[in-house]
């Protein structure tokens, strides 16, 4: 005989305000079986526990339904309740009438008997849920970092210094990421390079993190605690450690291609090193470019020339397979392409700069060693005009979102302009001024007061070449007029995007993205630095356009979540998995192909669940042409008498 | 037409090497006509095989109970099994193999195509004789059927007596043989739906009231399962009565039985079983019409598993039992799938 109790919350108002509470208690102290039903007014504080606890201690229950809020929420804290009481935690469910019935419905009568309703169901659910005991795997107490840029060299450090080891992926031949491209950074005006080499330096030489530049994911296999990694490690065809950075290569190689370090402004040879300060210090011959790497006759002249040898041309890609406990995807942004702004001349004006180009026209160790120059005449520009918004805040034609950064930047671009230039006169367009920050809204005042920029509120409808000058067309909606001004420079505040890649990436991992490609936390409030993936993090401008300081923070969050999974001996799982009825399984292979976790598998003509990979989703399930795949505690049986209470029958 | 000399010669052949365990093709029906399936074990009796368009059965149901027969034999007898099909049929092998539920060896495929013809709807043959005895049925050089009767020939042309599932044919040849015979020659198909089109433009009324007259009058006889090559469940959803029991079932297991389905022929019942199946054959069926030509009660049911095909092209471009290599329509995902039922 099935001894269940049933307990039902007030939740305050936020259930009995819809749902008679006390009938649903009277009406399930009638279903065969219940022998004990009541309700109380918050089940989840600590005298509703005990009331459960007691319950089941001094009634002999079995099986309990608590009805409450979602058990997103306190499946848990119940769940534990009857465990302390001495029955199995899984012989608990929880009967959501809050979230699925009193939050959305106003007809008391009506809610009610849908709340009765569910609590029956529940109670068939729960009769016949088995007991289960969680399952557990041990975890790999190491962690990769992908991304080189501050997010992911902060969360390695970070990770390095709680003594675990760290693997850190960049795809770029030297970590930096784009902060190392940037000038001075607001709004304290600290050299960016100044700030970030020492921490490049410390990756660097860090007995803990081992560090793969011009390497990719390839792919990610296994679960929270024990992911598998492929890691493709693009060959350079120099050896970093016979290069002695005497620069001798690039002297002699004939192929000159657009910069990126940059952002195109200069050439690089095809055999390069991205700047002085590159960590690791090494040549890479950038076998895009170099026409010949590809046939058996290169020109070898990089190698002639090479005295300590450390060209060597027959280097292969190589495939790197790690063990990891957990990841954190630091993958960072690109700018939207101002090739996309048709009222900004697509891009094909050259004084029409991106704000990274402009970072680089004022950064000391720039193409211009921090003069700024118009890149067409090389003359220095007296009128310069910053576009905020460029791209960001447009859900008709760009991005809708906001991209957070370029108020502040473009307030630094324009005062570190006066600063250079101080006969020159900056204007910048604007919507907002959203100067939300320590010290950042004093920051934006000093530009207007102290630096005489000269702010208007509207924005650009048009630029476009004329003799010379760049002719700004523009709206004070301050003033109501129209503005005209014959600019030498303008400086477009691109929007933010994930960085190119990142949706591959995303397919790669697991991840989820959201509408604009950004990856997708966990919950946006209170589990911002985890995936939707248990065991992967999210740090930096992958998840959502943020400055340097924020990027840090969530990067240090991010290990810190790390830590919480690789400082743990064994992890536990749900034991709430698919169970495969083996003579009803044809072996047709279908649960196979749809499972988003890799759980299942065909041996010997049927299929296999891996127990610590599978999540119960049940996709599986409804694949299934022949139930022959259930979750273990939702089986279609339950889920019939679940459908039968339901209906009253 | 195609003919099928060429086909009985490597019958015969691998019947005498011992590399086939039996052969399936069509022989003389029991009245002349239709064709019947017939099993031929030894190799004189390959020149009982005919070929002619009244050999509409899908013998690829018979590799279901094949494969059941294999697993019960001790030791089992692995030599493949020669199996004629046509081009739809040969299609079923496809799913089948797809599926996994047989593998390429368990199959010699003796392929013949229908050309420029196809096999004729056997209602509309009888209408055509008006109770004359037919001798021979063939396809001539200007696509007619000429029926031979006692009292004479009847020439025909072949729309006015093909079955409908042939009028919109998407493989007249098979897409998966070892030897075949005949040519492979697409054929224009003009409207591949129009069946279901036409049903599809009714009010919804109408529809309702049709499709309710005709799952009414299914006695559930099952014909319909028992004939199709695709309905190789164990333990169908109607019928958990007959749970498949092995020795490792439980004791929870047989309890655990669900009934989805009351066993009666009642209507609302009826339509359960036949949109269950119509849903469970989605992504699946390949349109040999079996279903359809074996129901005593000439429910339609070609058109359910018609209007989910055609649902499967539009929505997903998939067309079933073309490429063994392509995973199953239900078990595939594509980041580009249409998803605006989302809301």
């Amino acid at each position: 005989m099935k001894r269940t109790g049933v307990f039902v919350c007030h939740c305050g108002i936020n259930i009995a305000g819809t749902v008679d509470v006390k009938k649903v208690a009277e009406e399930l102290a009638k279903h065969p079986g219940v022998v004990h039903s009541e309700d109380y007014v918050y089940m989840c504080s600590d005298p509703g526990q005990n009331l459960i606890e007691q319950a089941i201690k001094e009634k002999k229950l079995d099986s309990i339904v608590v009805a409450c809020c979602s058990p997103n929420l306190h499946e848990t804290t119940f769940r534990n309740a009857a465990n302390r009481a001495g029955i199995n935690s899984f012989r608990c469910e929880i009967a959501n009438i809050r979230e699925q019935c009193s939050w959305v419905h106003k007809d008391k009568p009506r809610a009610t008997r849908k709340a009765t309703k569910i609590a029956h169901s529940a109670v068939e659910k729960v009769r016949q849920n088995e007991s289960l005991e969680p399952l557990s795997v041990p975890v790999t107490r190491r962690a990769l970092v992908v991304g080189g840029g501050i997010s992911g060299i902060q969360a390695a450090l970070d990770l390095a210094n709680s003594g675990f080891e760290v693997i850190l992926v960049e795809r770029s031949p030297s970590i930096g990421g784009h902060m190392i491209q940037l000038s001075e950074t607001f709004p304290t005006l600290d050299c960016s390079q100044c700030i970030l080499t020492p921490k490049m330096v410390e990756v660097s030489k860090h007995p803990k993190i081992k560090l793969m530049t011009y390497s990719e994911v390839q792919d990610v296999t296994g679960y929270v605690g024990n992911f598998k990694v492929k890691i493709l490690k693009k060959p350079t065809y120099v050896d970093p450690a016979k290069c002695t950075l005497c620069d001798e290569c690039t002297k002699v190689c004939p192929i000159v291609v657009p910069n990126e370090f940059d952002l195109g402004l200069t050439g690089r040879r095809a055999i390069y090193i991205p700047f002085p300060q590159a960590i690791p210090a090494s040549y890479t011959l950038d076998d895009k470019n170099c026409p010949d790497i590809s046939t058996t006759i290169a020109c070898g002249k990089c190698a002639d020339v090479c005295k300590p040898k450390a060209i060597d041309y027959d280097q292969k890609p190589e495939v790197i397979e790690e063990e990891v406990g957990a990841i954190i995807v630091a993958t960072g942004f690109d700018l939207y392409e101002k090739e996309n702004m048709a009222e900004y001349g697509f891009g094909k004006y050259p004084d029409v700069l991106d704000g990274l180009q402009f970072e680089r026209l004022l950064s000391a160790s720039g193409p211009t060693m921090g003069k700024i120059l118009r890149p067409s005449d090389h003359k220095e520009p007296k009128e310069v005009v910053f576009i905020q918004c460029s791209g960001s805040r447009d859900p008709e034609n760009h991005c809708a979102y906001c991209s957070k950064i370029c108020c502040m930047y473009t307030a630094k671009h324009a005062m570190l302009y006066k600063h250079h230039v101080h006969d020159g006169q900056a204007y910048v367009f604007y919507i907002d001024i959203r100067s939300g920050g320590k010290g950042y809204e004093e920051f934006v005042q000093r530009t207007v007061e102290e630096d005489g920029v000269v702010y208007l509120r509207g924005k650009v409808s048009k630029i476009f070449e004329d003799k010379g000058k760049i002719v700004v067309w523009g709206m004070d909606t301050l003033t109501g007029k129209a503005i005209e001004i014959d600019a030498d420079m303008v400086v477009l505040a691109q929007a933010m995007r994930p960085s190119k890649g990142a949706q591959e990436l995303a397919k790669k991992f697991k991840l989820a993205m959201d509408k604009d490609g950004f990856l997708a936390e966990a919950h946006p409030k209170l589990r911002p630095v985890e995936s939707v993936t248990s065991g992967m993090f999210l740090a930096g401008a992958a998840q959502a356009p943020k400055d340097i300081p924020e990027a840090v923070a969530q990067a240090s969050g991010a290990a810190a979540k790390a830590v919480v999974i690789l400082s743990q001996e064994r992890l536990f799982h749900a034991p709430t998995v698919a169970r495969v009825t083996n003579n009803l399984c044809t072996g047709c292979g279908m649960c196979v192909a749809v499972c988003p976790y890799d759980a299942l598998s065909l041996k010997d003509g049927k299929a296999e669940v891996n127990e610590v990979l599978c999540e119960g989703c049940g996709t599986c399930t409804a694949t299934c042409l022949r139930s022959a795949i259930q979750v273990k505690n939702l089986t279609q049986h339950q889920v019939a008498e679940m459908i039968e209470a339901c209906l009253g029958g | 037409m195609a003919k099928i000399d060429t086909l009985k010669e490597e019958a015969r052949k691998l019947l005498q090497d011992g590399k086939v365990k039996y052969i399936i093709g069509y022989g003389a029906g029991s009245n002349g006509w239709p064709a019947a399936p017939l099993f031929i074990k030894q190799p004189e009796d390959v020149d009982k095989l005919i070929w002619d368009p009244t050999c509409i059965h899908n013998l690829v149901r018979f590799l279901v109970d094949e494969k059941r027969r294999k697993g019960k034999e001790k030791p089992p007898d692995k030599r493949p099994v020669g199996i004629f099909v046509k081009g739809c049929d040969s299609r079923a092998i496809v799913v089948l193999l797809q599926e996994k539920f047989i593998e390429r060896g368990d199959v010699y495929i003796l392929g013949i195509s229908c050309e420029k013809a196809g096999v004729v709807d056997d209602a509309k043959l009888a209408k055509k004789l008006a109770g004359k005895k037919v001798i021979t049925i063939e396809v001539d050089d200007e696509n007619r059927f000429v029926l031979t009767t006692a009292g004479g020939k009847i020439e025909v042309p072949v729309e006015e007596l093909l079955a409908e599932r042939c009028l919109e044919c998407r493989a007249n040849f098979p897409v998966i043989y070892d030897v075949l015979s005949g040519e492979k020659t697409k054929r224009a198909v003009d409207k591949p739906f129009g069946s279901v089109e036409k049903i599809e433009s009714l009010p919804v009324e109408e529809r309702w009231a049709f499709w309710k007259e005709q799952i009414d009058k299914c006695i559930r006889c099952y014909a319909c399962r028992s004939a199709c090559p695709m309905c190789y469940c164990d333990e169908c959803v109607v019928d958990s009565i007959q749970l498949a029991v092995s020795a490792d079932t439980t004791a929870d297991e047989k309890a655990g039985r669900i009934k989805w389905i009351q066993r009666s022929a009642a209507p609302s019942e009826n339509m359960i079983y036949h949109l269950v199946r119509a849903i469970h054959l989605g992504g699946r069926c390949i349109d040999c019409g079996e279903c359809e030509r074996v129901c005593p009660l000439d429910i339609p049911l070609r058109l359910l598993n018609k209007k989910l095909e055609k649902e499967a092209k539009e929505l997903f471009d998939y067309e079933v039992g073309f490429d063994p290599d392509l995973p199953a329509l239900i078990s595939s995902f594509r980041d580009d799938d249409p998803q605006d039922f989302i809301r």
